[in-house]
């Protein structure tokens, strides 16, 4: 054999090496062929539960809770593992692309929209469909999927209600009352004319970002976001062109702060320094700006989220799904129930500003008790959990609205607000890239 | 068994067990992912989808997406401004800080501060300082020079701008200590001989100097061209993320980004983006090192 040879051979079969391994592992589909997995009543085994950043704040109760089920189930071990939020997603991706999902797996909104829609989870109606009445109305039916039936593909967890912050000082100077915070998203946009009327340049309503408002509002008008079928996106309304019309009208007189429109902005930080009026609608931000910025958090009043004419509010979810091959289903369908039952959500409500999904937890005294009335944490806790209750839980971004879907909308949006194109032709190509988008993915 | 020269016998492939942790390494994280974005570019695969051969239908689709002309535009206007600026302003800056006066290291360490400094950090300055209400307008307001606030990052163009300015600031002491080891190696003696003919500091700048620091400029214009058809942080951090209103300053690299990111992310799209990328990067490379073997003696 000459040198040459070797050498070629050697070079063929790292190339033949590297296409292969390409093919085998970058084109692979990860775990949707799973087989669905099936209850024994056997409560034994093994089992991984991931969890997204609770370490090291709450280490000793989520152990707490662990240890509590293990010692119910002794023939059950649990490993948590808990993973930072920076990446959580990219990870789960990884992970499912590996089929190395945790058994128990802590799930915001859009990582259980992906995974259940390429039948990763399991379907914990059919594993324990009388858990359903355990959760608050709503909650539950949260985490079904279109066009996949009466199939549910996650407990829920703990829930964060939309609410509405203010700066009680500045509503004031801009001769508003403090006791009457807009209701409906129409009266929302007036008191923020009437602020940008008023401030002379010092501060502003609200932030522009349509990506924060979207598509949220228009569900709160009652603008249709998606046909009956769910197929197709039917936004492009005279209401919707309406919401864009206000949104340029707003921002050219100065309601929103300029660089806001692109999302560069840390609303935190406006807020916190006076120069904003409306805060993040989030009970988690009250406690945020009572720590970084007392003397704003003296201002602040909380209120009722602005809804719509069909009384929507957002929600934020968080859930636990159960991979759908896991070996030991009974162990982990138990736990996740464990993990999500009312004393246990209550107890995390706690430590944390969280609201339970669990109906026998949001009627725990703690989450309607207003204190003096006069503390805007205590009062966002009571005003957030009052809104869970009654509140419809439909509002939410729907799995067709994905990131391109949302990016594609709000490009159209921006360049409409900053007067670059009429709102008319903004609406009408933001529904047609959308379209385009979702027919794109209907065809893989 | 042992050679004439006393040293043991080393078979033909001694060598390649040196090279082969390197080739390992490269193959590993350099050409299977290569090769994998490469493949992927001709498959319809999304995230957790496994895709299928669709041939050249993401290329055909790039040429006929506004999106993609836009941003390649953007990319090739950022490396047509942005590549003469780091090619001759760290030149003039190297030939300023050169002279061997006292505190002068200062003042090299401080133009290479900029650096250093996270891409982050520094697109987070400049967003304070370009905003409506930020230091410039605030400034160019006080002396009535505008009245109102100059849109450096809520316009497009404005933004591009703004994001070449930073790039350069940030690539100035970088590419100023290539030319100050270029500049050691510039002969004394030539500028002796050429003072003693009479010729002045520019004249022996552009006769001596230049001629001499000639190719480090190819190599510094080669690599900020690379560096500018790459850029994204800046474009991210001043114009947010969904690069500038309506998308109007993104660039190549951006694209790609948004295209093949999220749950969403359309990966045989985004991946055929980059080898189109990938692609220019060539064109601009070979050209440089056409250029700069046109200058070998």
């Amino acid at each position: 054999m000459t040198r040459s040879n070797p050498t070629r051979t050697a070079v063929v079969l790292l190339a033949a090496g590297t296409l292969l391994s390409t093919t085998a592992c970058g084109l692979s589909g990860g775990g949707a062929d799973a087989k669905e997995a099936r209850r024994t009543g056997e409560v034994a085994g093994e089992i991984t539960f991931r969890t997204l950043q609770l370490k090291p704040t709450f280490t000793t109760y989520v152990q707490g809770v662990i240890d509590a089920f293990e010692k119910r189930y002794p023939e059950v071990e649990v490993t948590w593992e808990d993973v930072p939020g920076d990446g959580y997603n990219e990870k789960l991706v990884a992970d499912a692309q590996a089929g190395a999902l945790p058994d128990v797996v802590n799930l915001s909104t859009d990582s259980f929209q992906l995974l259940g829609d390429r039948g990763m989870l399991a379907d914990v109606a059919a594993l324990d469909g009388a858990s359903a009445q355990e959760y608050v109305p709503g909650a539950w039916e949260q985490f079904k999927l279109p066009g996949k039936g009466d199939s549910v593909y996650a407990y829920p967890w703990y829930v964060t209600p939309e609410i509405l912050t203010y700066n009680r000082e500045l509503f004031e100077k801009a001769g508003l009352d403090p006791a009457a915070p807009p209701t409906g998203v129409e009266q929302f946009f007036d008191y923020a004319e009437r602020i940008a009327a008023s401030s002379g340049g010092r501060y502003s309503a609200f932030m522009a970002d349509p990506k924060g408002r979207l598509p949220g509002d228009w569900q709160k008008m009652g603008i249709p976001i998606l046909s009956e079928k769910r197929d197709r996106f039917t936004f492009d309304t005279d209401r919707a062109v309406r919401w864009v019309e206000r949104m340029k009208d707003l921002y050219a007189k100065g309601a929103m702060p300029k660089e806001s429109l692109l999302k560069s902005d840390d609303i935190n930080q406006l807020y916190g320094s006076g120069k904003i009026v409306f805060g993040p609608g989030s009970p988690g931000f009250v406690k945020d700006i009572k720590k970084n910025a007392p003397e704003t958090y003296a201002k602040t009043q909380v209120a009722g989220a602005v809804t719509g004419e069909l009384g929507h509010i957002g929600i934020y979810a968080q859930s636990l799904g159960i991979k759908k091959d896991t070996r030991h289903v009974d162990a982990a369908a138990e736990f996740a129930k464990w993990v999500t039952n009312g004393p246990n959500q209550v107890e995390f409500s706690r430590k944390a500003t969280i609201y339970p999904s669990n109906a026998r937890g949001l009627a725990d005294p703690f989450f309607s008790d207003k204190g003096d009335g006069k503390d805007a944490e205590t009062l966002a806790r009571a005003v957030g959990a009052d809104q869970l209750k009654t509140a419809a839980l439909d509002a939410n971004t729907p799995v067709q609205w994905t990131n391109q879907v949302g990016d594609a909308v709000v490009r159209e949006m921006q360049k409409a607000i900053k007067g670059e194109q009429d709102p008319r032709t903004a609406v009408r190509k933001a529904q047609e890239a959308a379209n385009k988008l979702l027919a794109a993915a209907a065809d893989k | 068994m042992e050679t004439e020269t006393g040293l043991p016998h080393r078979s033909w492939w001694t060598p390649y067990l040196f090279l082969a942790p390197g080739l390992v390494m490269v193959t590993l994280f350099s050409l299977w992912p290569f090769v994998n974005t490469v493949v992927l570019s001709f498959t319809d695969a999304q995230i957790l989808r496994g895709g299928g051969f669709v041939g050249l239908d993401n290329y055909r689709r790039a040429f006929a997406d506004p999106d993609f002309w836009v941003a390649t535009g953007n990319s090739v206007l950022y490396l047509v401004v942005v590549v003469p600026c780091l090619v001759l302003l760290p030149l003039a800056l190297a030939v300023l800080v050169q002279a061997k006066i006292p505190g002068i290291g200062f003042f090299r360490s401080a133009f290479y501060t900029p650096v250093i400094a996270s891409a982050v950090v520094v697109g987070l300055i400049w967003q304070w300082v370009l905003r409506s209400d930020g230091l410039v307008n605030t400034v160019f307001r006080r002396l009535h020079l505008v009245s109102e606030p100059i849109p450096f990052l809520t316009d497009s163009t404005m933004l591009l701008v703004s994001a070449m300015i930073v790039t350069v600031w940030k690539g100035l002491g970088y590419y100023m200590v290539f030319y100050l080891a270029a500049l050691g190696n510039v002969s004394a003696t030539l500028h002796e001989a050429a003072a003693i003919d009479g010729a002045g500091p520019v004249r022996r700048f552009f006769s001596i100097t230049v001629p001499q620091v000639k190719p480090m400029m190819l190599l510094v214009g080669t690599l900020s061209a690379i560096s500018a058809l790459r850029v994204f942080t800046e474009i991210y951090i001043l114009g947010g993320e969904s690069g500038g209103p309506g998308g109007g300053a993104r660039t190549l690299p951006f694209l790609i980004r948004q295209v093949g990111l999220g749950f969403s992310g359309e990966t045989g799209y985004a991946c055929a983006i980059s080898i189109l990328l990938f692609l220019l990067t060539l064109v601009f490379s070979l050209l440089g090192r056409r250029l700069s073997k046109g200058d070998e003696p």
